[in-house]
């Protein structure tokens, strides 16, 4: 009976016992909600490096809202009228002091990633067997091309507290702890250029292979190697013109896509779609938008030549050429002189934005040509840029400057005033020409940055870690 | 089950033969309450010996006494314990009521519990009594809200339906959740706050995203009705928690629910009518032509069109907090429920329906609540108890808090002046409101913010006597438990919205289903002895394991045809899904003894894994915990009938908290651009191998008791560390990457004192009044930190006043700027102590009056409630002249941190209760037997609050939503839903 009893026990306890062995059983949870990047860092296939190269095509549209709008902003082009938001309009027009801390810095994180994000496309693609070599050096090629246009968008903004010109070594456990020093302007300027030309040669190195990855239509006709390389120059004569390098300037614009005789609106743009996975348009305001209207500074308007296809007649948002619209009912923030007009620059949601047009490049060669006291195709070139937006020539609007270097330059400015409204420009063009004194203010109270305070992220993190 | 007897019997005969033919004598006896009325269910336990039965319906007994003992403890929930001689015959008893608690039973581990006067530990017990038998709160986050002394609970938004973030005992975690684990009836329960899709970018753009982060959805604890409820203990510390392990770091709360006693069936019928009432209006400013002249215009209009418009209202003016929340809310509860059994099964039955309409027109809060407990004795060795409760809630909460597109009414409203009639015109249209894209008006009527709830709790337990023998015994219990539930929100704003004229895509609808899935089950074996005559040692172990899986899927559709409430048509459809899944699995040991209630203590170790901990999913983490407790009375060293209880006590204990799933992934995100697939790389990086952080607790106490306990001084002294806290490490963003999601990055430490002291102040048949006061205060403070100063996300906005994690500072320390732009600490969101008080007084024996008090003293919210309305030019006080000469509300508008950063200080009358109870002698003439128990009462919550915060609740956090970066959000006002009083009728029947 005793023993019945116990063996009864016993088939109770080792059915508990044997329960228990099955239920402590764990397994690694693999992440059910996306794929990892570990899994492109090493060997990845053709299909992912082709993917990687499509995501950093689109995340380079990042930041282009905070960028033009609130380098526009402190340059006078523009104030943003959010309703909800006040800081938008009080911390960008000076009236209280930039938060370092703040929401001001969507732009700076934004390029940073794009960097960073060309950088894991570009190793991710060297560490592969899935890829040619000609095929990896095109690659190197592009990333480091956006890098290059992505920071000195970056640098801009911080001015002369410049950018870190190294971020981490990927290959390296760590590595992230340990990014490298703030450059000032002038080195930062350097290491841009340091990148715009390694890109340079990694696409000669490419020769005629193609990109491992689709270039999406926004690139218009710049989506070959050879093509490209007009894009990298392109870039490269951005630099060249904020390091005052005149003649690197026009050797660049020359390598460029710059066409005189061409459409002043060709070059790449970003695109927009309502597709999921995809953004739209970022600066699209609806007409006489009251939530967050992008008001164009009243001085704008006032300060055009008459005539000028930039400003009066319909809106490129109606399908005109002004970039700027008058509202049906002028509006400010509160005791700021009312604003008539707002920016319109793009048709609906899903409009693409040029990021780098003929325009400017042709402006640049004026600059150019201005610089190096060649004031005759100076004045040829500006004369294009007027002339395709409705103003007289020089000759005859104003025949007064036309030798007369330090007027010409004063035009220069001001068609890239107009020319590139709302491209991320007047801001560093006063700046370089130190003019920011003569923007103008709509409150006696506010005042005109001279760039971006270092994010207090960095300086947080620097006090701690100081850098190598 | 005839089998399983035949072969058990044998051996219970086999172990109770020896005791039979020993020499023995039987004893009887009835119990009664001080009243006179039998007592159903006393214990009735032979002193040394295990041998103990129970009172039937009439109060009676009978019990065989071995010889050898000869005294009778008689024990009953409520009642104070008797020890009586065991003489032959019949003995009557008369029970006193306890108004102490101090027999009360409070967990002590996965299985095992302990009188409360034998605690180690400092355990918050809230009774039924005290959860509702005060006022009736709709949901269990109102109904324990300044009653759990060591707690800061704070309201997400004063909408129905509840939403609720509890603390215990400061920070327990920075980056996770600060909700404590709530466990019913033995089984770890889902409190998800569920994204409604209500603050993304395509409803309120609270947030820019897809995501719900700023939903201010309600805590999933909202569906348990309170009434169910017989019990809620309150593990505030990981000394307690420690049993719970690696889900305990932020603390535990137990709840049991009620069951059926023996006897016969007793029906009871509860119904509450009641309405609900705005507890405070902010008011606005009336408006001049000279303050149009100062400000410029009003907000977004200009002078010119504000001085006209000022005219055309011809001096009148409208209240637009009244026509919003001016409404009269309507409350139903309804509930019935019967219990009863006899001494092999027992049964509880309960349903009940609540509907609570909002002071809001079209919100409201409804439950449908159906519950079965049941309780079976299989035999002595072996009994069964089931749970089950099905739920359905709906609650319709409007559009409040942050915003960025003019759907928020809190958010809106301020910067209306109130010379515009706003009102629904009679042809059904809504004027335009100057400056302002959007009516409010026309949101309340056209647009749409629901949740609607179903959920299935069961749970089931089997305890079996292994093993019996003299002074010992051995058990063995089986525990599971099912928590399923799927919430369906649906967030909708037709096409012609006025505000959709400014969209690319008019109208948008967001339907959203989480799904959730807990599982648990634990076994134990429970080894009982006595060595010697009285001590008394019981050895535990146990195995648990529970699964927890969320799945979370919306779809949205932007740019609706009219009437069109289908996503997948629109013109622009997105969807998500985001799976959560973990499973922990843990083993857990434990020695408790007990030395003749003189010394009682107890030690334990429970080993967890957790697939949390990503790569270290098979490694074990342990946690450690012991106390002990020493009842100087009980060791005769002195009679006194003045000090009665002196209990010193120490308890030390070990839990942790991982804070989310995402933790130890980077992930790749899917992006599709210019029609291709691409994949971009994470700015956030996962820790792929990550160690939960680590909560040390210490507590010491003394626990005092005079004049037969009837006053009781209850002192407890603590300190939690944190060690390793996981927290964002923010990267230089010059990396290009923001931040390693979750790192160990150094140690927080919270001190703490809560006093509580209970008494009978009068104790007369004509008049009892029971009187209990309560003080709590915590500190924090980060002892180490290997990461640069930072600011905790979501915490508040810019200079607006945000938390900071600074080594030697309060992580709950509000930053911001002073007037020269430094950046500086001011204040606390934590206050620096809370009391409560709380009164049971009795009076012309039918009378029962219940008042709670409640008061925070020194606690700061980062307010911008304010701010709209100066910005907007509401303020009441807006136009005051301030010291610079300019008018106040242009003044405030400052950035220092001042402006934004207010005293919350209250003192709340919480519950207000009065009730009769109709006499039986009255019952009996009037009514024949059928009812045997009338009461009616009225009741209020919420009644009176004196504060001079300025906001409509200062008891608010308006960021607390979303499960992971919680603890730290806490009191930030940014235009929440206005806080509501209620008002009661009860009535209660016995049949």
């Amino acid at each position: 009976m005793l023993k019945l009893i116990y063996k009864y026990r016993v088939v109770l306890l080792s059915t508990v016992l044997l329960q228990m062995a099955s239920c402590t059983k764990t397994d690694y949870v693999p992440n059910p909600n996306a794929p990892t990047q570990e899994s492109v860092l090493r060997n990845a296939t053709r299909q992912q490096i082709s993917q990687l190269g499509v995501g950093v095509q689109s995340v380079l549209r990042d930041g282009v809202f905070s960028f033009r709008t609130w380098s526009g902003s402190i340059g006078r082009e523009v104030v943003y009228f959010a309703q909800t938001e006040s800081r938008y309009y009080r911390e960008l027009q000076g009236e209280i002091p930039l938060d370092a801390a703040g929401i001001m810095y969507g732009w700076y994180s934004a390029f940073n990633q794009i960097r960073r994000r060309a950088e894991i496309m570009l190793q991710s693609a060297s560490n592969t067997g899935s890829l040619s070599d000609a095929e990896k050096a095109a690659a190197k090629g592009f990333g480091k091309t956006v890098q290059a246009y992505a920071m000195l968008n970056c640098l801009n903004m911080m001015g002369n507290n410049g950018i870190r010109t190294s971020f981490s070594d990927l290959s390296t456990e760590g590595d992230l702890l340990k990014p490298g020093c703030f450059k000032n302007y002038t080195e930062s300027l350097t290491y841009l250029k340091g990148l715009a030309d390694e890109g340079l040669a990694s696409l000669d190195q490419a020769g005629t292979a193609d990109f491992p990855f689709p270039m999406v239509s926004g690139w218009g006709d710049l989506t070959s190697i050879a093509s490209f390389k007009q894009f990298n120059r392109a870039v490269a004569a951005r630099i060249a013109m904020y390091q005052q390098d005149w003649n690197g300037l026009e050797t660049a614009l020359n390598s460029s896509f710059m066409d005189l005789d061409g459409d002043l609106n060709a070059g790449p743009s970003f695109l927009y779609s309502n597709t999921i996975g995809d953004e739209t348009n970022p600066i699209w305001r609806s007409l006489d938008n009251n939530s967050s209207p992008i008001l164009v500074q009243a001085d704008f308007v006032g300060d055009a030549e008459a005539g000028d296809d930039r400003v009066f007649g319909t809106s490129m948002a109606e399908g005109g050429t002004a970039r700027v619209r008058q509202r049906a009912t002028a509006t400010a923030p509160p005791d700021y002189p009312l604003m008539t007009h707002e920016v319109q620059m793009d048709q609906n949601n899903i409009s693409p934005i040029r990021f780098l047009r003929n325009e400017e490049l042709i402006l640049m060669y004026a600059e150019a040509k201005l610089q190096k006291d060649e004031l005759a195709p100076a004045v040829t070139a500006l004369d294009i840029i007027r002339t395709e937006n409705g103003l007289a020539a020089l000759a005859v609007a104003k025949p007064g400057i036309l030798g007369n270097k330090n007027a010409l330059i004063d035009e220069l400015l001001h068609q890239r005033r107009y020319s590139l409204f709302m491209e991320g420009h007047r801001w560093f063009d006063m700046r370089r020409y130190n003019k920011l004194n003569t923007l103008p203010l709509d409150k006696p109270t506010h005042s005109v940055y001279e760039q971006f305070l270092v994010p207090r992220a960095e300086v947080d993190w620097d006090s701690v870690n100081p850098c190598q | 089950m005839r089998k399983v007897l035949g072969y058990w019997l044998p051996v219970l005969i086999g172990l109770v033969l020896p005791l039979l033919a020993a020499a023995q004598q039987t004893v009887k006896g009835r119990i009664t309450d001080p009243a006179g009325n039998p007592l159903q269910g006393a214990t009735i336990a032979v002193k040394g010996a295990k041998v103990s039965t129970q009172s039937d319906g009439n109060g009676d007994f009978s019990i065989v006494v071995p010889s050898g003992s000869n005294r009778l403890e008689i024990s009953f929930v409520g009642y104070l314990t008797q020890t009586v001689s065991a003489k032959s015959g019949e003995i009557s008893v008369q029970l006193k009521e306890d108004d102490t608690n101090l027999n009360e039973v409070v967990v002590t581990g996965l299985a095992t519990t302990i009188k409360k006067s034998n605690a180690a530990n400092s355990v918050a017990r809230i009774s039924a009594k005290e959860l509702t038998g005060s006022t009736r709160p709709p949901t269990l986050d109102g109904a324990i809200s300044g009653k759990i002394p060591g707690a800061q609970i704070t309201a997400n938004s004063g909408a129905p339906g509840g939403g609720v973030s509890i603390r215990l005992r400061g920070v327990s975690t920075v980056a996770g959740s600060s909700q404590p684990l709530f466990v019913i009836d033995g089984v770890i329960v889902n409190n998800d706050q569920f994204a409604t899709g209500t603050g993304t970018r395509a409803f309120t753009g609270a947030t820019s995203l897809d995501a719900g982060t700023q939903d201010q959805a309600p805590n999933r604890i909202a569906d348990i009705n309170p009434a169910d409820i017989e019990s809620v203990e309150v593990l505030k510390g990981p000394s307690a928690s420690a049993i719970y392990g690696s889900r305990a770091g932020a603390g535990v709360i137990v709840i049991t629910t009620k069951r059926g006693k023996s006897g016969n069936a007793r029906i009871t019928i509860n119904q509450d009518a009641g309405i609900t009432r705005a507890s405070k209006f902010l008011g606005s400013s009336n408006w001049s032509e000279e303050k149009i002249e100062t400000y410029g215009g009003a907000y977004n209009i200009s002078e010119e069109d504000a001085l006209d418009l000022f005219a055309a209202a011809n001096g009148r003016t409208w209240d637009y907090e009244k026509m919003i929340w001016g409404n009269t809310g309507k409350i139903n509860n309804t509930s019935l429920n019967i219990s009863g059994g006899n001494d092999r099964t027992k049964y509880y039955i309960a349903g009940s329906y609540q509907n609570e309409t909002g002071i809001q027109k079209k919100t409201g809060f409804t439950r449908k609540s159906f519950r079965i407990n049941l309780d079976h004795k299989l035999n002595d060795r072996i009994d069964f108890k089931v749970s089950s409760n099905f739920i359905n809630s709906y609650a319709s909460r409007g559009f409040t808090g942050n915003d960025n597109r003019g759907v928020s009414l809190t958010y809106h409203l301020p910067y209306i002046p109130n010379f515009l009639d706003i009102a629904r015109r009679p042809d059904g249209t809504y004027p335009t409101v100057p400056g302002r894209v959007q009516n409010p008006m026309e949101i309340i009527d056209r647009a749409q913010n629901i949740e609607k709830t179903n959920r299935f709790l069961n749970s089931g337990e089997m305890n079996v006597k292994l093993f019996s023998k003299g002074k010992s015994t051995l058990k063995l219990g089986l525990r599971g438990g099912v928590d399923f539930l799927v919430s369906e929100p649906t967030v909708y704003m037709p096409e012609d919205l006025q505000m959709m004229q400014e969209s690319a895509l008019r109208g948008a609808i967001r339907l959203t289903t989480n799904k959730s899935r807990y599982t648990y089950m634990q076994a134990g074996l429970n080894f009982n002895t006595t060595v010697g005559n009285n001590v008394e040692l019981t050895t535990g172990l146990v195995f648990l394991r529970d699964d927890q899986r969320t799945d979370q899927s919306y779809i949205q559709g932007e740019g609706l045809l009219p009437a069109q409430r289908n996503p997948s048509i629109a013109q622009r459809v997105t969807t998500g899904n985001i799976i959560n899944r973990s499973s922990v699995v843990a083993f857990d040991a434990s020695q408790e003894f007990n030395w003749d209630d003189k010394v009682i203590g107890r030690v334990g170790l429970r080993a967890d894994k957790s697939t949390l901990s990503g790569l270290n999913f098979d490694k074990y983490y342990y946690y450690p915990r012991a106390a002990v407790a020493v009842n100087l009375a009980n060791f005769g060293l002195w009679e006194s009938d003045i000090i009665t209880q002196v209990k010193p006590r120490a308890a030390y204990g070990e839990a942790s908290g991982f804070p989310s799933f995402d933790a130890v992934y980077s992930n790749l995100l899917g992006v599709n651009y210019g029609g291709e697939l691409g994949s971009v790389s994470p700015i956030l990086l996962g820790l792929g191998a990550l160690d939960p952080e680590r909560a040390q607790e210490i507590e010491f106490g003394l626990d005092l008791g005079f004049l037969q306990n009837r006053i009781t001084l209850e002192a407890t002294w603590y300190n939690k560390k944190v060690k390793d806290f996981l927290f964002p490490y923010t990267l230089a963003p010059g990396t290009g990457v923001s931040s390693i999601k979750l790192f160990p990055v150094g140690d927080l430490e919270n001190k703490g004192i809560e006093i509580g002291l209970n008494a009978q102040i009068i104790k007369r048949s004509s008049l009892e009044w029971t009187s209990s006061l309560q003080y709590w205060n915590n500190r924090t403070e980060v002892t180490r930190l290997n990461i640069p100063p930072s600011y905790v996300a979501n915490s508040g906005f810019g200079t607006y006043g945000r938390k900071r994690i600074v080594l030697g500072t309060s992580p709950t320390a509000w930053w911001g700027v002073d007037t020269s732009g430094n950046t500086i600490s001011y204040k606390d969101f934590q206050p620096d102590f809370q009391m409560s008080w709380n009164n049971n007084i009795r009076f012309a024996k039918n009378f029962d009056f219940n008042m709670l008090w409640h008061a925070s003293q020194g606690g700061y919210n980062a307010s911008l409630t304010r701010l709209l309305k100066d910005e907007g030019g509401t303020t009441k006080d807006w136009s005051v002249i301030g010291k610079s000469g300019d008018p106040l509300g242009i003044e405030r508008q400052g950035s220092e941190v001042t402006n934004f950063v207010f005293d919350a200080s209250y003192i709340r009358l919480r519950e207000l209760g009065l009730y009769y109870t109709v006499p039986a002698k009255i019952l009996k003439s009037g009514l024949g037997k059928v009812v045997q128990n009338l009461r009616v009462g009225v009741s209020a919550q919420n009644l009176v609050t004196i504060t001079d915060y300025y906001g409509y609740d200062p008891e608010v956090s308006n960021f607390n939503t979303g499960n992971a970066g919680g603890a730290l959000t806490g009191g930030v006002d940014l235009a929440p839903f206005p806080l509501a009083k209620r008002y009661f009728f009860h009535l209660n029947i016995g049949l």
